[in-house]
Order: structure tokens, then C-alpha cells, then sequence
């Protein structure tokens, strides 16, 4: 790794820490339970790029062969876009593993925290506050 | 940053503050520059973060500030355009200190402005809400963040400045600012009400984009952080601080929830978009229904049912 993507690798995760999981600027994230991560694996149903937030639809199969269909939670496209993810990135049927701060109340929705892709390459909104 | 404050200018900011602000009307006038002309150097000194806070303090209100600062100023220049600054790019505000309306807040510490009484108790109330999981963001049913609120959102933004008008640009529920810098007063006191963004008249010194805001509504400068009333009025001097940064010295004045009026330091930083990839796209804030939160009996947020697939989508 270069000298300058570690400079920005550090600062992203400075900004990460400093923003803790509060960083939905629409609302807020009191009906997420910012202490607990969900993970699950699927594959994306949709990828739903509107303001002031993006959803992340993945259908995840449990060993019964049900689908549920989960809504992970994240800024709006132009936060996206500075964090590096872009809709080609996250088409329908994209294999991945999801990681989020669950719904207190126990429904399939989350704050969307990490996504690696099958390829092994990983997608994290909160990256896109960082100034670079 | 360099800042300078001369004993002269201490001497002239003195007697400018004993002495009770001219009337709109008899404000000192714009000059004019020719067309083509290397814009002038400033009369306003830098300051330091302290002296700015002091200076806030000399003043009783945020108009007095601004006249002692046009009065400083000369009156202000009128730009051409080819002697407006160059501020064009794609800014958002740094993200590593968190969004708090003071990007100088020490950590632990829930604020820098110096409260009355009933106002730090609403804040530390929010506060201890938020430890309980209670908290609702009044923007949340996407009303626009407001002024001064509206400095501390993290989105893109770009900063046009023109001879006559500058438009300060947020992203967020397609939000612009207007700066009139053509000579034109505030309206009429009787025919004034409050506005999200207020209205904002300004002068040039300079480099230097002076701007006076009143007429605003009441709110929150950003969530944890304390409430403003329908009298807040600011004075804010808009700079660029390097190549890829844009300052604010913001001074908020609103007596019935700020003791003495608090100075801040905002900055702007130009993101890195050699792939022209980032673009403010028009922010539709009903095109999800998944994003519909509601407020809870209890206080907090909570969204509605989901529609996990294309039917969320309008």
C-alpha cells in the first residue's frame, strides 16, 4: 500500500470512529441498536439509490430454503459515490456478506456498516464522509 | 492561518462600538471597481479564533457587528466578474471532528456556547434523552436544516460567488443560500418573517465576503447540540483559507438562548474529483418510502412498514 492510501486509509477510519454509527443525517439512528452487528450472506435483490438515504436490498436464504429479503440502511448516492460505491458495483444477484447495526425491534433492516463482495472486495458508506 | 489584530485597528473597533450603528440607509456605500480590475486588498484584518470572540462580545448585536465591520471595511468594494474570487469546486465540510455546529468542541465537552440558564437545560436534557435511545431530529420529515444549521450538514456543496449575488450551495433538500452584495438593506422591519434561510445581505472586502442574516426560524444547530430561537441573526466573513479551503468566521447572536454570542470557525474542503463523478443531483426526499420516519409516542424515531423491493421506489 502506497504512503498515500495509508494516509487515507487512516483517516477514514479515524472519521469512522469519530462518527461512531450516528451518521445518518436525515434521522436519526435511535430505532438501530448501535451496539450489536447483524452479518448475513445473500444476494443482492436491489440496490435502491435515492436521497436522502440508499437501501441495499439482499435476499438472504436460511437453511430451510426461505428467503428474506433485508433492507440495509446507508446515505444518499452522492455520499455513496464519495466512499467509492457505485451502482455497477452492486448489481441484482451479487453474492456478498453484509454486516449492520440490526432494528431494535427485530425486523430485517440494519445500518449498513460493511459489504464484501464474493471477490473479497469490500464497500463501506461510512467512508464517504471523509474529505479526500 | 495568518492573523494579524494592529493596535489601530483595536483603536477603530473601540470607537466603533461606543458609537450606536448608522441606520441601513446611511450605511456606507459600495465603490465600484472598473471592469478588469485586480481586486483590492481588504481593510478587515485576520484575526485570531480569540480576538474574533472578543469582537463578538464588543458588539450587542449581530447588526452592530456588521456595520462595524463594513465601517472597517470602507464601506466594501463592488467586484467585477472577473474580480470575484475563485471558489468553484465541489466542498463538503470536514467529517473528522463530527457534525457539531463548533468543529473546535473538545471531546466530553457538550458544547462551546455559553448558554442562559433555560437553554443548557434544554440541551443537556436532549442529551441524557439520547443516552436513553429518545431522539427526534425535526428534520427528519425532510424540512430544510435551516440557518445557522445549515452550516453544519455534511453533504456536497459549491460556493458561487457573482458581482451582485453569491449563492451558497448544500446539497441536502437542494438548498441554496442567496448573498446580495448589490447595495440593497434588509426588508422593511414590519414586513419580516421568519425563513429558513433567513435573508442575507453582504459586502465584499476584498477577498472577503461579509454577510448579515436575520429573519430566521428557530431550530437546532444539528442533533446533541443546542436550540436557536426565531431572533437568532448572524455575521459571517467567507474566505479561502488555501487552495482547497473555504472558511467561515461565523458570529451566532440569539439573547434569549446564548449568553454572549458564540464565535465559530467553519471550513470547507474541496474534494479530490478528477473523475468529475461527483455531481449535486436533485434531492427528492419522498422518492423512497422506505427513508418515511414518524415520531414515536415516547418521543424518538421510528420508521414505518417496509417495502423491501421496486415498489419503494416512486
Amino acid at each position: 500500500m502506497s504512503s498515500r492510501r495509508l494516509v487515507q486509509a487512516g483517516a477514514t477510519l479515524a472519521i469512522c470512529a469519530a462518527l461512531g454509527g450516528r451518521v445518518l443525517a436525515h434521522h436519526s439512528a435511535a430505532m438501530f441498536d448501535e451496539k450489536k452487528t447483524v452479518t448475513v450472506e445473500g444476494q443482492v435483490k436491489e440496490f435502491q439509490l435515492t436521497n436522502p438515504h440508499s437501501w441495499l436490498l439482499v435476499d438472504v436464504t436460511d437453511k430451510n430454503g426461505k428467503v428474506t429479503t433485508w433492507g440495509f440502511e446507508a446515505e444518499g448516492p452522492s455520499t455513496l459515490a464519495r466512499a467509492g460505491i457505485r451502482p455497477s458495483d452492486l448489481r441484482p444477484g451479487t453474492k456478498l456478506t453484509i454486516t449492520g447495526n440490526p432494528m431494535k425491534d427485530g425486523r430485517p433492516a440494519a445500518i449498513w456498516v460493511n459489504a464484501v463482495r464474493a471477490d473479497g472486495k469490500a464497500f463501506n458508506p461510512r467512508a464517504g464522509f471523509a474529505v479526500r | 492561518m495568518r492573523r494579524h489584530f494592529t493596535a489601530a485597528s483595536c483603536v477603530a473597533l473601540a470607537l466603533l462600538a461606543g458609537c450606536k450603528g448608522p441606520p441601513a440607509a446611511e450605511a456606507p456605500g459600495l465603490s465600484a471597481l472598473p471592469p478588469g480590475a485586480v481586486t483590492p486588498a481588504g481593510s478587515i484584518p485576520d484575526r485570531t479564533k480569540e480576538q474574533n470572540a472578543a469582537l463578538g462580545r464588543e458588539h450587542k448585536t449581530a447588526w452592530d457587528l456588521y456595520q462595524a465591520l463594513k465601517a472597517e471595511a470602507k464601506g466594501g468594494q463592488t467586484l467585477t466578474p472577473s474580480t470575484v474570487p475563485d471558489w468553484s469546486g465541489v466542498y463538503s465540510r470536514p467529517a473528522d471532528k463530527n457534525f457539531t455546529f463548533d468543529p473546535d468542541t473538545p471531546a466530553g465537552v457538550a458544547t462551546t456556547a455559553k448558554l442562559t440558564p433555560a437553554y443548557q437545560a434544554r440541551l443537556e436534557k436532549r442529551i441524557a434523552d439520547v443516552k436513553r435511545g429518545i431522539e427526534w431530529d425535526p428534520i427528519s420529515t425532510c424540512a430544510p436544516p435551516g440557518h445557522p444549521r445549515w452550516m453544519t450538514e455534511p453533504f456536497l456543496r459549491e460556493f458561487v460567488p457573482t458581482p451582485s449575488q453569491t449563492w451558497l450551495i448544500n446539497e441536502m433538500v437542494n438548498d441554496i443560500r442567496r448573498v446580495y452584495t448589490d447595495g440593497r438593506d434588509h426588508v422593511a422591519p414590519e414586513d419580516r418573517y421568519p425563513l429558513q434561510n433567513g435573508d442575507s445581505i453582504g459586502f465584499w472586502d476584498g477577498q472577503k465576503l461579509v454577510v448579515h442574516t436575520n429573519q430566521l426560524r428557530g431550530g437546532i444547530y444539528q442533533r446533541q447540540n443546542p436550540d436557536y430561537t426565531e431572533q437568532v441573526e448572524t455575521v459571517e466573513i467567507w474566505h479561502k483559507l488555501d487552495d482547497s479551503t473555504l472558511g467561515a468566521d461565523v458570529w451566532v447572536y440569539d439573547p434569549p438562548s446564548l449568553a454572549e454570542p458564540w464565535y465559530v470557525q467553519q471550513r470547507y474542503v474541496k474534494l479530490a474529483n478528477a473523475d468529475k463523478a461527483l455531481r449535486i443531483r436533485y434531492w427528492d426526499c419522498a422518492e423512497n418510502q422506505n427513508n418515511a420516519v414518524h415520531q414515536t409516542k415516547d418521543g424518538t424515531t421510528q420508521f414505518g412498514n417496509f417495502t423491501f423491493d421496486s415498489d419503494a421506489k416512486k
